[in-house]
């Protein structure tokens, strides 16, 4: 392996230069302003915070002596109230995947600091100025395997949509984001022509569908649990709770073919008192022993390159990341989303209540 | 002109400002927290003194069929709830002191767990392959499963199940105040116990009868959980398009408008339960 100077190595360089030049040494080591008992990080809540307890809270908690309090649950609105009163009770917070560019855009978010957060070697995408990505998840297919063996599930959503050589009953989220795209390559649309999307052509397909979906779920918790009590035996979903069935022996699998890649995102509310803490934290975050522990138990690998590393072997076909399963997937266009978003909700109401 | 009358009268309004000046923390809580706030949210409905926000939710036929639906499934809710709490409030009232304290503990029960744990409750009970089903079929009662979840039934059980004490302890509470010698003295003067029912103690319980009505009507309307999980995304209800607006798209003059709209809705229903109670209370007097 070559060893590449990292920028954080190359600023505690430049530090101890600056150190040695100027009578500032406390100054100059980037004086840290005085510590709270306590920051509060707020996340998803569940499965999620417990092993963020025994990862990036520990880790913080031994580092640097501070107490991290956990809150729940994610809430945009919360957020931008939060700031917009001047008090955000947050030190750091996780944000909805497609709310990551929105909150930068409403400058509800502090800018990250490279100078402690480094992540030089994390992919393009995931070096954004205020927003921290820090784990990746797709939309998958979940399906179940006594009804589909020896790998005769869907492969990709047109066979989804072909009900007569894939019997069953189907679920998808009661959402636009996904199923548009899903209905779209369904139709033909190749991975990477879908955007932007032709909302009148996705519907008209989605109609195909619609007779068929017996359940259109709300909570991520649903489609795990509408597999497990045989309520449907395919069903769109967030690849964690499958992975969660899998690895509990349940008769669930995952197909990534045409699978929507998402990002986890935190971020520092604008204001906060202890922003610079906030950014330790987020320091924290990028360690890949600590992102292996989080992608090993729930699948949501991080963006270091090197926490697949990390992973057991066998976890690692498991992983939305995984080199084999990342080539068959699309990211969902963000932006799009935040353009449309609330057209095509509106649309996607009206079509759900037509009878 | 000092008469007997006008110093009792002078007593009387003296002990209801005491009364007033106990209630009075509630009152100020009540206002600081939810009538200012409210007035807040209605004002940004109309910022910068435009009507737009309504004037969508007015014509976009969206917002109306769903506000319909919404009352619908309310007033749905409502009914259905009234016929099963009164049987159970008449005996809770006419039942023994133990017979009562069991009763009301039963109903009180659900009340130690929340809405959404007992939501994933009826997932169990009603899914294809719930208890429900697999109970009917195997005593042979039904070959395919029926569809009790993800559409209006599971909706409407779900709902029913969690706002029945709500329309019992009212009625009960009316009930409670009725005394029984009345229908014994009507049944003593001929009347059939149908009669002595419906003609003197069902009248004296319309009370109570419009308070749950009244309760149970407006919590339904702010219902969305219980429909999301259990409607399997077919249900709309308002509520739930309001909590969009403010959660994901930020929208919060527009959510306060449709919520404004709901308020105003709900006042001018709860107003008509009030009269038509009210009106049957005089005729029967």
């Amino acid at each position: 392996m070559i060893t590449r100077p990292t920028r954080r190595g190359l600023l505690r360089g430049t530090g101890g230069l600056v150190a040695a030049a100027l009578p500032l040494p406390a100054l100059a080591q980037g004086a840290a302003p005085p510590k709270p008992d306590r920051i509060v990080v707020n996340a998803s809540g569940g499965a999620m915070n417990s092993i963020f307890r025994r990862s990036y809270f520990a880790e913080f908690e031994k580092l640097h002596g501070i107490r991290v309090v956990d809150t729940s649950p994610v809430d945009f609105g919360k957020l931008r109230a939060m700031v917009n009163t001047g008090n955000p009770e947050w030190t750091v917070t996780e944000i909805g995947g497609q709310d990551g560019l929105r909150a930068k855009a409403l400058n509800l978010l502090e800018p990250i600091d490279p100078a402690i957060v480094d992540r030089s070697s994390f992919p393009e995408v995931a070096r954004d100025s205020h927003v921290f990505i820090s784990s990746a998840y797709s939309t998958a297919l979940g399906y179940r395997t006594d009804a589909f063996p020896n790998g005769g599930q869907p492969k990709g959503w047109a066979q989804f949509w072909d009900v007569k050589r894939f019997p069953g009953a189907r679920s998808l989220r009661n959402h636009p984001t996904d199923n548009l795209e899903f209905a779209l390559l369904a139709d033909g649309v190749p991975m990477d022509k879908l955007y932007p999307l032709d909302m009148d052509r996705a519907f008209r397909k989605l109609d195909e569908i619609r007779p068929h979906i017996t359940v259109w779920w709300t909570t991520g918790a649903q489609p795990a649990q509408l597999l497990v009590d045989k309520e449907v035996v395919l069903a769109s979903g967030w690849n964690g709770r499958f992975f969660e069935l899998t690895r509990r022996n349940a008769p669930v699998a995952t197909e990534f073919t045409e699978g929507s890649l998402k990002s986890g995102c935190f971020g520092i509310p604008r204001g906060t008192r202890q922003a610079y803490w906030g950014q330790q934290f987020l320091q924290v975050m990028t360690n890949p022993r600590l992102q292996a522990i989080y992608a090993t138990e729930l699948s949501y690998a991080g963006l270091n390159p090197e926490t697949i590393n990390y992973v057991p072997e066998e976890i690692r076909p498991m992983l939305p990341v995984a080199p084999g399963n990342l080539a068959k997937q699309f990211w969902l266009d963000v932006g799009w989303w935040t353009e449309n978003g609330a057209k095509a909700q509106e649309r996607w109401t009206r079509w759900m209540l037509q009878r | 002109m000092s008469s007997p009358g006008a110093s009792r009268r002078l007593a009387g309004r003296r002990r209801e400002l005491a009364l007033l000046a106990f209630a009075t923390p509630a009152l100020l809580l009540l206002g600081v927290v939810f009538a200012w706030p409210v007035l807040r949210l209605l004002s940004l409905s109309v910022e910068g003194g435009s009507l737009e926000h309504f004037e969508k939710a007015a014509l976009d036929g969206l917002y109306v069929s769903v506000l319909g639906d919404s009352l619908k499934i309310a007033a749905a809710v409502t009914a259905i709830c009234l016929v099963l709490a009164y049987p159970v409030a008449f005996w809770l009232s006419r039942a023994g002191r133990i017979g009562a304290a069991l009763g009301l503990f039963a109903l009180l029960l659900p009340f130690w767990t929340s809405v959404l744990v007992r939501t994933y409750a009826w997932l169990v009970l009603l899914g294809r392959n719930g208890v429900v089903n697999r109970a009917l079929r195997d005593w042979g009662l039904i070959e395919a499963p029926l569809p009790l979840l993800h559409n209006m039934a599971g909706v409407l059980i779900g709902m029913v199940q969690v706002l029945l004490p709500y329309m019992v302890l009212p009625i009960y509470a009316a009930l409670l105040r009725v005394d029984p010698d009345l229908s014994r003295a009507a049944e003593g003067l001929g009347a059939p116990p149908w009669r002595a029912f419906l003609r003197v103690t069902f009248p004296l319980s319309l009370t109570g009868v419009s308070a749950g009505c009244a309760l149970v009507f407006v919590l339904s309307l702010g219902f969305f959980i219980t429909p999301a999980l259990l409607g399997g995304g077919r249900v709309v209800m308002i509520s739930m398009l309001i909590e969009q607006q403010v959660r994901e798209f930020l929208d919060w003059p527009f959510a306060a408008a449709l919520s404004a709209v709901l308020l105003l809705v709900t006042l001018a229903i709860y107003g008509l339960i009030g009269r038509i109670t009210r009106g049957g209370r005089l005729e029967a007097a």
